[in-house]
């Protein structure tokens, strides 16, 4: 009895803020949308058909969320233990980067060994690019989240630099020669891109579920989120997790421009990130740091993005109002943050004698 | 004291302010039930209560922190009802929190008139009408500041003042004091009631919470006390005794004593600190060349006015600060350069931050009675939830946990069942050297008892026990051997048996610093007192 209450709980409770946090936007974008002189009701059943209604569309909006996985996951992970990775970006450049290189650079080899480790160089590429503001917070106690911000464009100029110039494919194209056929990830819809890379990120979301509920280091890593002072006072070596959590994040970001490389395009081009890691931000704070959320958060994204390209097109209503939706989201996420952490704040600094205080409302 | 005030205090018609039939629920937890109050002019009138019993959220209502659930608030015979601290404050009612919320960086005449400044023509602030004021202010209660000293270089005493003179600025006529005592010196609290008792003579009403029974009875006319959210009975301070007044606030009759036969067997030392030296967060020197050793199958007890240096001195013990020098040994063993080795060396450390460092408090109880014991409930890679819940259930049920079962988050027990959790944890492994640290902080006194039991079980099966405690009650009560801390330095170190509250209080401000001490060694006296942290 006691369990089954606590069970249905620690399931409902999450749904609370994401649910509110969508209704919000939803509320603010139909108010959007009158100004704009147009129906509501009418534009959000655009973009729901246009994102889910037939195989064509469906298939384009599960394109749309694969990345998403990954960056999404990527940041989760990091949450999840307290650390703000937002260079999932870069990362995710760093991993294409090498997946690019070794897809065509190793042809020649089988699939089966080809696949695997371009797909094992990606993530190692992600985790090189995290490593720097993995080590220079765990031992110089340098801002993450301010190094990772820096790492992006740094990426993106780097990875440019070598698709533009020094491994530059013969054509017009800024790209690196295109990936051998058997570093490819399959695809399966004549209608996108949609490719194998889908079922890797739902695999390494479902992974890490079971990691975060089941083992020692998921439990640690939580714990260290929770309150670090805590992991360590009982003897947990919060530093050297602090450095394995943010070389894993970073590894699963790589994973993100894997799947571009080897899934979608087949080459490395430059430039080719709209800003999946970016959105990944979004994502894992509409999932709460919960890898099944992060699925479940990819796909609505996924959903809003495919649909705006048929919004845009039999609207005419520009298909970045998809984005405003997407913003007004974090920012309610946002403001719940500070909501949920200010409380917390004062209970640290308030002596033991405090009275019970008011439980925060979550909004 | 005139007659006429004497008699005007006595005189249950003159009311300056009710509480009538107060309620207040966060949630599902009923604060404050049906509490009623009447506070006459110009008395002093405790509210004393275990911590949870609701004395705080009461004033907080009062001062419109809160807003009540139902109930009347009558004052000067009005209706009343408060949306805010400043509706509170223009109506003539003052509150010093237990964390003083000054700005250290400003002057004692800048925080003074912070919120209400003075003001020459248009936006400027008139300083000199600010500390013409503040002097006019202290020369007419008789309480002595410099205007133009920084808040941040007053010893706790005086900022407690510049709040005092803070309230009085504004006017207030009813005076809220939240547990002001908790970070005074004995001889800065004789001062704090001394100031107190000329203020109700001049006609300002003060309201006085706390729970230490003897300052309540030192200072109040008139005493109320609460539990579990209501008043139980307003006594008159004539008629009653500690005992009372605790057998009222427990709801039965509590043992103000440790029940603790002489200490048996003392063994080997288990815990040696030499020479130590330890910085604080800002840098100065906390911990001062200290040494100290507590052997096993005694309780030493560490007295000091908070922030003397324990703090720090603890954190090296269980390897959350790294020492500047010296040396602390656990069973003969370097443990300390990080709490698991600490651990592994012996030592349980029941910390005084249960949020903040012993607990986490958005986490179940079993997880929070797991960490610490991860290779017990695991297997492999993997940790096994049943068994980590079957430890903690046993858990639970042998420490007395009450509020929740092991799925019930930490944070929402209360203080002192909290202290059961980390009693709990840092007891079930092998340790041979148990530091508690304030261990009835926010405790209320049925779990007090408890606690102090289990540490003195544990020091007669032998185990070498440190407590930490700025409530010289507990230190009196338990210890073995007394301790005391002053600037970073030990000055005195006496058997239980032959001292008293007045001698540990004048080691605890520093006057026996010179006896303690090698003549032949110069003392430096750095000309401020010891760094204290402005909280909130």
């Amino acid at each position: 009895m006691e369990n089954l209450r606590v069970l249905i709980k620690s399931l409902a409770l999450p749904l609370i803020a994401p649910v509110v946090a969508i209704a919000i936007a939803a509320v603010v974008g139909a108010i959007l949308i009158v100004l704009l002189g147009r129906s509501p009701l009418e534009v959000y059943q655009t973009l729901l058909e246009g994102g889910l209604s037939g195989w064509p569309n469906l298939s384009v909006t599960l394109q749309m969320t694969t990345p998403l996985l990954f960056t999404g996951l990527s940041v989760a992970i990091a949450f999840r233990a307290g650390l703000w990775n937002i260079g999932a970006e870069g990362q995710m450049l760093i991993g294409a980067l090498f997946a690019g290189v070794a897809g065509y650079a190793l042809a020649g080899l089988p699939t089966i060994v080809h696949l695997p480790l371009c797909i094992a160089l990606g993530f190692l590429g992600g985790l090189l690019w995290a490593s720097i503001p993995a080590l220079l917070r765990v031992y110089l106690g340098v801002n993450e989240l301010v190094v990772c911000l820096m790492l992006n464009p740094i990426a993106l100029l780097l990875t440019g630099y070598i698709s533009t110039k020094a491994l530059k494919a013969p054509g017009p194209t800024n790209k690196l020669p295109d990936v051998a056929q058997t570093a490819y990830l399959p695809s399966f819809s004549i209608y996108s891109q949609l490719n194998a890379g889908i079922i890797l990120g739902i695999a390494i979301c479902i992974f890490f579920l079971a990691f975060n509920a089941t083992t020692v280091r998921g439990f640690i890593w939580k714990l260290i989120g929770l309150n670090p002072r805590f992991a360590h006072y009982g003897g947990i070596d919060v530093k050297t997790n602090a450095l394995w959590i943010m070389l894993v994040s970073g590894g699963v970001a790589g994973l993100a421009g894997v799947e571009q490389v080897l899934g979608q395009y087949h080459a490395f081009y430059d430039n080719f990130s709209p800003g999946f890691g970016f959105d990944g931000i979004a994502v894992a704070m509409l999932a709460n740091s919960n890898p099944l959320g992060v699925i479940a958060a990819s796909f609505l994204f996924g959903t809003l993005n495919g649909g705006s390209a048929v919004l845009q097109m039999t609207t005419g209503l520009s298909k970045y109002f998809v984005q405003v939706l997407q913003f007004i989201v974090v920012l309610v996420l946002a403001a719940r943050f500070v909501w949920h952490r200010k409380p917390g704040a004062i209970k640290r600094k308030a002596p033991a004698t405090a009275q019970p205080q008011p439980v925060s409302q979550e909004v | 004291m005139s007659k006429v005030q004497t008699e005007a205090k006595s005189d249950p018609t003159n009311e300056i302010l009710v509480l009538d039939g107060i309620s207040k629920t966060f949630g599902e937890l009923v604060a404050i039930e049906n509490a009623s109050l009447s506070i006459r002019k110009g008395e002093i009138h405790a509210l004393v209560g275990e911590n949870g019993a609701g004395k705080s959220t009461l004033m907080n209502v009062l001062y419109g922190i809160h807003a009540r659930d139902s109930g009347e608030m009558r004052l000067r015979g009005q209706n009343v009802r408060f949306s805010g601290p400043s509706e509170a404050i223009r109506a003539g009612i003052g509150m010093v929190h237990q964390h003083f919320k000054l700005s250290p960086s400003f002057t004692v005449a800048e925080n003074i008139i912070l919120g209400s400044e003075p003001m020459k023509g248009a936006g400027r602030v008139d300083f000199a009408k600010a500390e013409a004021e503040t002097r006019e202010l202290s020369r007419r209660f008789d309480l002595e500041l410099d205007p133009k000293a920084v808040v941040a270089k007053l010893p706790v005493g005086l900022r407690q003042r510049v709040e005092i003179l803070k309230a009085l600025y504004r006017s207030a006529e009813i005076l809220i004091l939240d547990e002001p005592t908790a970070v005074l010196t004995p001889n800065e609290t004789r001062e704090l009631f001394n100031t107190m008792r000329s203020l109700a003579a001049s006609g300002c009403t003060i309201i006085f919470i706390s729970h230490k029974l003897r300052e309540v009875l030192a200072v109040s006319d008139r005493i109320s006390v609460m539990r579990r959210g209501r008043i139980m009975r307003t006594f008159d301070n004539e008629n009653v005794t500690a005992q009372d007044i605790a057998n009222e606030m427990v709801g039965r009759s509590v043992l103000l004593r440790v029940d603790k036969s002489a200490a048996r067997e003392i063994g080997q030392p288990v815990l040696e600190v030499n020479n130590l030296v330890a910085f604080g967060d800002r840098g100065e020197k906390a911990v001062d060349d200290l040494s100290l050793a507590v052997r096993a199958g005694e309780i030493v007890g560490i007295a000091g006015v908070q922030g003397n240096g324990q703090d720090e001195l603890v954190e090296c013990i269980a390897g959350i600060r790294t020492p500047g020098a010296g040396s602390i040994e656990i069973n003969g063993v370097a443990a300390s350069a990080d709490p698991r080795s600490a651990r592994e060396a012996g030592l349980a450390y029941i910390p005084v931050d249960r949020g903040g460092l012993g607990l986490s408090l958005q986490s179940p109880l079993w997880e929070n009675l797991s960490v610490g014991h991860l290779s017990e409930v695991s297997k492999g890679p993997f940790l096994s939830a049943r068994r980590a819940q079957e430890r903690a259930s046993k858990l639970i049920q042998a420490y007395d946990v009450r509020g929740g079962g092991m799925f019930a988050e930490a944070g929402s027990l209360s203080g002192g069942n909290q202290q059961k959790i980390q009693i709990a944890r840092e007891l079930s492994r092998e340790a041979t050297l148990i530091v508690a640290e304030q261990p009835s902080q926010g405790v209320d006194i049925g779990a007090i008892e408890s606690i102090h039991k289990v540490l003195v079980t544990m020091r007669n099966a032998g185990k070498a026990v440190l407590v930490v405690s700025a409530d010289l009650d507990e230190i009196m009560a338990l210890s073995d051997r007394i301790v005391v801390m002053y600037r970073g330095r030990v000055v005195g170190d006496l058997a239980s048996g032959d001292t008293s509250y007045e001698e540990i209080g004048r080691y605890m401000g520093g006057l026996h610093e010179d006896a303690y001490r090698d003549p032949a060694t110069p003392i430096s006296r750095p000309g401020l007192q010891p760094p204290h942290a402005i909280d909130g």
